[in-house]
């Protein structure tokens, strides 16, 4: 499979100045990453590491104060390599829905409260195609019918559904008009555990049907288990590690990876979770050298001023941490001798 | 069925008791207050002539007969019920012998064309260009407009009132100083565009304050909906902006400037005191004016008891029919 979207290093930072105190928190700085055509690509991480920041600038919806200062972001479609932060606002409303495609967090206000769900689903699609009223009507029937959606749900307005069902209604609405790729905001936080698997259970119908692909963002790393194929993991920023789903659950090689996995809420055993110490750092101010460091029980000394370099423990894999790379610089060594 | 009986019911019970608390105060308060109206009429009547003692008596005694005053405080609350739910407000008695029914309707046509014309007026002034205001507050006629309201909105009314008298009818006689109209009634175009030039001046005062009220409110509501998640996320699938403003604000904008505007129109003769003696207009707030002043009784109380029961209704009606404007308390 070809890549879909090429990241490269990208920063993009919240810039504000209010009372002439100029504020610059670097909610995404220095990420680089590929996204492969037909596959299901994780990122995780802690609240406030910057997920949604890089989600939003993956799709071109940056506003003020996020201003990208430097990267590139591109769409790769077959023969056509587009440039996303260089998009025009008509070039942009022209992806967007058909090609690109968005379910944001918190989807429990996204539908408007005064609009039946028939007419939101033809307001949407009149958005991007010619349409009567009956046929976005009958097409959003058909599209429910299709991923199991009651019907009842079309003439309904949005306080009647229960949290799970706005959902998944917002999942189908974000998705009727088949889009290439689909980003995937904290899909199931706030939502009881069977309806998480609907939820979940619903963007693999998805998925498989047309083949999308799909960047799901969630710091729940059950959720990635059940649904990634390739995980980025995030902290302050910056990617900390990348590799295949099984690889980054079963043989982390990041200190902050393998404290997010122990974290997870064992369903079977009800072990104790073994939770992160303090908090994740501000990022108008991150720490020097590896910003995990303050945190980081296994630090050396030069973690607190010497940034680690990305290496490549295969082509799937990549870490920052300075003591996988003193690891791997070991073995060359024993080679050598 | 449950509706009926937790909703509707409940609230028309509640009207009525507010109807029935004001009909009790308005009965209750003129008659403390120290002017009597009935030795005021004696006196009137002794002023340029000497009665009997008798003939005095006499005639304060078919007087408070006349005006409602005989028995004690109870008969008097009594026989004001039933003259409430008669729907015969007694006679004036600083226009005997016409009744207080006949000057409520000389003056309530007045009222209502000035200052209905001129809250509705306001209403749909002031929410066009509030939402325009809210939904694109970094154009340059945005700032000019909000400028001129925030100028505007803390002046007091009665100051607006008479500099626009002042300029325009007194320096610049270009409208008339007092009244309604000039000349006799009559369906003709010269009597109707008399009463649009006497009530030009009237109407643009109470317009003023109540478009820049009216602006803010637009103005705030149309902030809070262009930032709430469901016209973020309209704009992020690129819906055409005229259907982000219309079905996406306005639509959720437009339930509590209809609520309001309700009871903007039930407060209406609330409003036509002050108007209406500063341009000397013949309404009903000029007529109650006249009423305090001279203690006219049952004029005083039928003006209040008017606009106790256009309060108390307006709301009412907002109330039963919010269902039909806002799903989400249709069905709950
Ligand atoms: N509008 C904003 N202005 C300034 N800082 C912001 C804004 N939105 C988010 N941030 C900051 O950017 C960082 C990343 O936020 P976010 O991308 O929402 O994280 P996540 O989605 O991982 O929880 C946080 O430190 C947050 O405080
Ligand atoms: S670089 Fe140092 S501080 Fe950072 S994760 Fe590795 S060991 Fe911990
Ligand atoms: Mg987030």
């Amino acid at each position: 499979m070809g890549n879909l979207v090429e990241v490269e290093n990208l920063r993009a930072y919240y810039i504000t100045q209010a009372y002439g105190v100029k504020r610059t928190v670097r909610a995404v700085d220095g990420i680089s990453m590929t996204i492969r055509e037909g596959e299901i690509y994780g990122i995780a991480g802690e609240s406030g590491c910057g997920k949604s920041t890089l989600l939003r600038v993956l799709m071109a919806a940056h506003k003020p104060p996020l201003t990208v200062v430097e990267g590139t972001v591109k769409y790769v479609f077959g023969e056509m390599v587009v440039n996303a932060l260089e998009m025009s606002e008509q070039e942009i409303s022209d992806l967007r829905w058909k090609e690109i495609s968005y379910v944001p967090q918190g989807s429990m206000h996204v539908l408007n409260p005064v609009r039946r769900i028939q007419d939101q689903f033809h307001d949407f699609i009149s958005a991007h195609r010619q349409v009567s009223k009956r046929e976005s009507r009958e097409m959003t029937r058909k599209y429910l019918t299709e991923l199991g959606l009651p019907e009842s749900v079309l003439t309904a307005y949005p306080h009647q559904l229960s949290g799970g069902m706005r959902q998944r209604v917002t999942i189908a609405l974000a998705t009727i008009l088949w889009p290439r790729l689909i980003f995937v905001d904290e899909p199931t936080t706030a939502l009881d555990v069977v309806v998480q698997r609907g939820v979940i259970q619903l963007l693999k119908d998805v998925q498989e049907r047309e083949g999308s692909t799909i960047v799901l963002i969630t710091h729940d790393l059950g959720v990635h288990a059940n649904l990634a194929e390739r995980i980025a993991v995030l902290y302050a920023g910056q990617i900390v590690e990348e590799a295949d789903a099984r690889t980054i659950l079963k043989t982390p090689r990041h200190p902050y990876t393998h404290y997010l996995i122990h974290s997870l809420p064992d369903l079977d055993e009800r072990v104790e979770r073994e939770s992160i110490p303090g908090r994740p750092p501000a990022l108008d101010n991150p720490p020097s050298g590896c910003r995990f460091h303050p945190r980081c029980p296994l630090a050396i000394e030069k973690c607190k001023n010497l940034e680690p370099q990305m290496v490549y423990l295969n082509s799937n894999h990549r870490v920052a941490c300075h003591l996988v790379t003193e690891e791997i610089g070991l073995v060359h060594d024993a080679e050598k001798r | 069925m449950t509706l009926l009986k937790t909703y509707i019911i409940p609230r028309i019970l509640q009207w009525a008791l507010v109807i029935f608390i004001g009909v009790t105060l308005t009965f209750l308060i003129p008659r403390l207050s120290p002017i009597n109206p009935v030795e005021q009429a004696v006196s009137r009547l002794t002023a340029f002539q000497t009665l009997s003692p008798e003939a005095t008596i006499a005639l304060r005694e078919s007087l408070e007969d006349l005006y409602g005053l005989k028995g004690s405080l109870f008969d008097q609350y009594i026989a004001f019920w039933k003259r409430v739910l008669s729907g015969d407000l007694g006679p004036s008695f600083s226009s005997f012998p016409m009744s207080v029914n006949a000057m409520i309707a000389n003056g309530i046509w007045w009222s209502i064309g000035l200052l209905g014309t001129a809250v509705v007026l306001s209403w749909v002034l002031g929410i066009f260009l509030g939402t325009l205001a809210g939904y694109f507050p970094n154009r340059l006629w945005t700032r000019v407009m909000e400028s001129i309201v925030i100028v505007v909105y803390p002046v007091p009314y009665f100051i607006i009132a008479f500099t626009l008298l002042m300029l325009f009818a007194y320096y610049l006689p270009i409208f008339p100083l007092v009244g309604g109209a000039s000349g006799t009634p009559s369906f003709s175009l010269g009597y109707f565009g008399s009463i649009l030039r006497h009530s030009f001046l009237p109407a643009i005062s109470v317009i003023i304050g109540a478009t820049a009220f009216r602006f803010l409110m637009a103005k705030a509501l149309t902030t809070s909906e262009r930032t709430s998640d469901y016209v973020t996320y309209a704009e992020i699938a690129a819906l055409p902006k005229r259907k982000i403003l219309g079905v996406f604000i306005i639509r959720n904008t437009m339930l509590p400037q209809v609520t309001d505007l309700a009871l903007s129109l039930g407060a209406i003769f609330e409003g036509a005191l002050i108007t209406e003696i500063v341009f000397s207009y013949p309404g009903i707030g000029s007529t109650l004016y006249n009423g305090i002043i001279s203690a006219d009784y049952n004029l005083i109380m039928g003006i209040t008891l008017l606009s106790i029961i256009g309060v108390a209704t307006a709301s009412l009606l907002v109330d039963l029919t919010y269902p039909l404007f806002d799903p989400r308390v249709r069905l709950r």
